[in-house]
């Protein structure tokens, strides 16, 4: 009786991928392992700035401008009242910045003449220089206010995202793509070092089967396999961390399949060049972490240099990150992300080109 | 048709390593032929050939009248495989690689009753790194087994597996040779070769240097028996040399004595003959057979094992 082979082939895929228990532990929760520790830094509050104030002048003008400094947000004023003592605190880093306020303030402004305000920071503390932009715009506001010059541009800012996101549900769609990724590239390239170097291969090429058969049953094995990482990150991330995810779940399957598409092919190619299983986890992270890093998994990458963000944009990983982020952030259709889409395309085509020419079955 | 595979002149060249260098010989439906060599004497590249795992140089090779190139996939429908040290899929159970492998060849197979044939019956549920070295041989040629192959291959089955093991599977090899399949297998173990095959094909250096049964390869050598002793008093190696049916003599040493022999019957009454006359006392006197490694010997100027 003749009976197809395939449907029991990727079963037997699914069961060797799920009875190896340590790497569909790393595939798991090596992305949980990250949320967890990114859950431990409060993101989304900038930290609170301290100025210590020296008010040599003691009247109406400078103790209108400490009320005012103090109203700033993430800005905690403390009154001082020997400059060499809060100098020092500078030094040892007590305090971020230090405003001294001239004797005289108010006679200054009623005769209109220029006032010196003297701004003491410590120039290698980063925190310290955005603070003192900080009170540099404060000053210039009061200034307008002192001098009663009328505001002609006015700034109505109006946020036009409506869904609630915070810093973690941008993180979200990152550790999916982490997960996948890294479980493709380096857990099918080592899979397949094993069947190299333990002759299975060979042991198979001696029966009639297929060998596009044998590797059809791979992917397919592998791509259920992300979807359910993907799910268990998504559930985890949503149900126990507070996570959002605004878009439609159908979308999320597909680029979860058309990236691990790609990330599957490069680990054939990873695969076909390594005979070890230490060789394929050396050379598929190798891969895998600068992708990682570059592709704006922790971090947008608006903060690369423009040349770089606009190069990276083009890695599999980012493109496949950028519209995951459309659909869960801003419930956007897969069809407004063409250009990601397209580069995905082109990356499954290449790279399934190059694995197919460079895949030795021995 | 008795001849189930006939070698034409096959060469396989992996640069300038002429690993198999001009093969040719046939092998007998029914039989158990022995490819028997050292390590690095080119048997596993030529079963990779003849097994069309290996594309040849040049020459060719057909199994069942089914070239192994060109008809690659007809031919491995028709035969089963074991290689030297394969291992398997680690996270099937023994049961369900039986049944995947039987679907490699479109077959539902009853996997129990292979594993039965080997003694494995209760392993079904088990995975092959939980096994021993014998069970794990032992597996891999009821994985030849799932097509119920007419042709058998089995590429040093007992290498690496202590004296009880090997026996023990060389039961199993016997079993299944009974059932009527012909089996080619390589081997560098002498003993193996002298208790399983029908016929032995010596192989060195990439060629065959002599092929035929163990008894006749043995036969054929010019003094076949060694009789060996060690003489108290006054011995010359000359006076031993002219004994009838003795064609050369050795000298160990210390009054022991090595003396090949084309024929025992004729050489031992002369030599008991020939002490009694000397007043010489034989101690530890002993006649044995030459053996294939003798053979290799004798063929090469090499020990087999070195």
């Amino acid at each position: 009786m003749k009976t197809p082979v395939l449907p029991l082939l990727i079963i037997a895929n699914l069961k060797m991928s799920v009875r190896n228990r340590q790497a569909l532990f790393w595939a798991m929760f090596f992305p949980l392992i990250f949320v967890g520790v990114f859950g431990l830094f409060n993101l989304d509050e900038l930290p609170t700035t301290s100025i210590g104030v020296i008010d040599y002048a003691q009247d109406g003008v400078s103790a209108a401008l400490v009320r005012d400094l103090e109203s700033v947000d993430n800005v905690k004023v403390k009154p001082r009242t020997d400059e060499a003592l809060a100098r020092q605190e500078i030094k040892d880093k007590k305090l971020k910045l230090l405003l001294v306020l001239p004797a005289g303030l108010e006679r200054s402004v009623q005769q209109r003449a220029p006032v010196g305000i003297q701004l003491v920071f410590d120039e290698s503390d980063p925190v310290a220089a955005a603070g003192v932009s900080v009170v540099r715009r404060f000053l210039a506001q009061e200034n307008l206010r002192f001098t009663q010059a009328p505001s002609v541009l006015a700034i109505a800012s109006e946020g036009i995202r409506t869904n609630k996101t915070d810093y973690f549900d941008f993180l979200l769609p990152g550790f999916i793509g982490m997960g996948v990724m890294t479980y493709s590239i380096i857990g099918l390239a080592s899979m397949l070092a094993v069947y190299r170097e333990q002759k299975i291969f060979k042991r198979v090429l001696a029966t009639p089967l297929r060998v596009s058969t044998f590797f059809t049953a791979i992917v397919a094995a592998l791509l259920v396999i992300a979807v359910a990482q993907a799910a268990v990150i998504l559930l985890t991330g949503i149900f126990l961390l507070g996570g959002h995810v605004y878009g439609n779940y159908l979308y999320i399957g597909v680029l979860v399949l058309l990236g691990n598409s790609v990330f599957l092919a490069i680990g054939f190619i990873v695969g076909a060049h390594v005979n070890t299983v230490q060789a394929a986890s050396g050379l598929g992270n190798a891969v895998a972490m600068p992708m990682m890093v570059l592709s704006g998994t922790f971090f947008p990458t608006e903060t690369l240099p423009p040349i770089l963000e606009n190069i990276v944009a083009y890695l599999p990983l980012a493109a496949m990150l950028d519209a995951l982020r459309g659909v869960t952030l801003d419930g956007q259709p897969l069809w407004h992300f063409g250009k990601e889409l397209g580069i995905l395309a082109a990356w499954l085509v290449g790279t399934f080109v190059i694995a197919v020419r460079s895949f030795k079955f021995r | 048709m008795s001849d189930v595979i006939v070698v034409e002149a096959l060469v396989k060249h992996y640069g300038d390593v002429r690993a198999v260098d001009g093969v040719s010989f046939a092998v007998r439906r029914g039989e158990v032929f022995g490819i028997l060599g050292p390590n690095g004497a080119g048997k596993t590249t030529a079963l990779e050939c003849i097994e069309g795992l290996t594309a040849p140089t040049s020459g060719r090779a057909t199994v069942l009248g089914l070239d192994s190139q060109r008809d690659a996939l007809k031919m491995k429908e028709q035969i089963g495989v074991q290689l030297q040290a394969s291992a398997y899929f680690n996270y099937l159970k023994l049961r369900e690689i039986l049944e995947l492998f039987g679907r490699f060849y479109r077959l539902r197979v009853d996997a129990d009753a292979l594993l039965a044939k080997v003694g494995l019956q209760e392993k079904a549920n088990t995975v092959v790194n939980k096994l021993s070295g014998g069970q794990q041989q032992r597996f891999s040629i009821a994985a030849t087994l799932v097509n119920d192959p007419q042709v058998i291959f089995l590429d040093e089955p007992t290498t690496g597996l202590d004296p009880q093991a090997r026996h023990n599977l060389w039961e199993f090899i016997q079993r299944i040779h009974k059932e009527g399949r012909t089996i080619v297998l390589t081997t560098h173990y002498m003993e193996e070769a002298q208790a399983l095959c029908d016929r032995v094909a010596i192989m060195d250096r990439g060629r065959i240097v002599a092929l035929d049964s163990p008894d006749a390869l043995v036969r054929n050598l010019e003094s076949p028996y060694e009789v060996r002793f060690t003489v108290s008093g006054a011995a010359g190696a000359t006076a031993l040399a002219s004994l009838p049916g003795v064609r050369g003599v050795r000298e160990e040493g210390a009054g022991a004595f090595t003396l090949h022999t084309a024929d025992t019957a004729e050489t031992l009454p002369a030599l008991l003959a020939w002490a009694a006359h000397h007043g010489a006392r034989l101690v530890k006197l002993e006649v044995t057979a030459a053996t294939l490694e003798d053979v290799f010997l004798k063929l090469t100027g090499r020990a087999l094992r070195e």
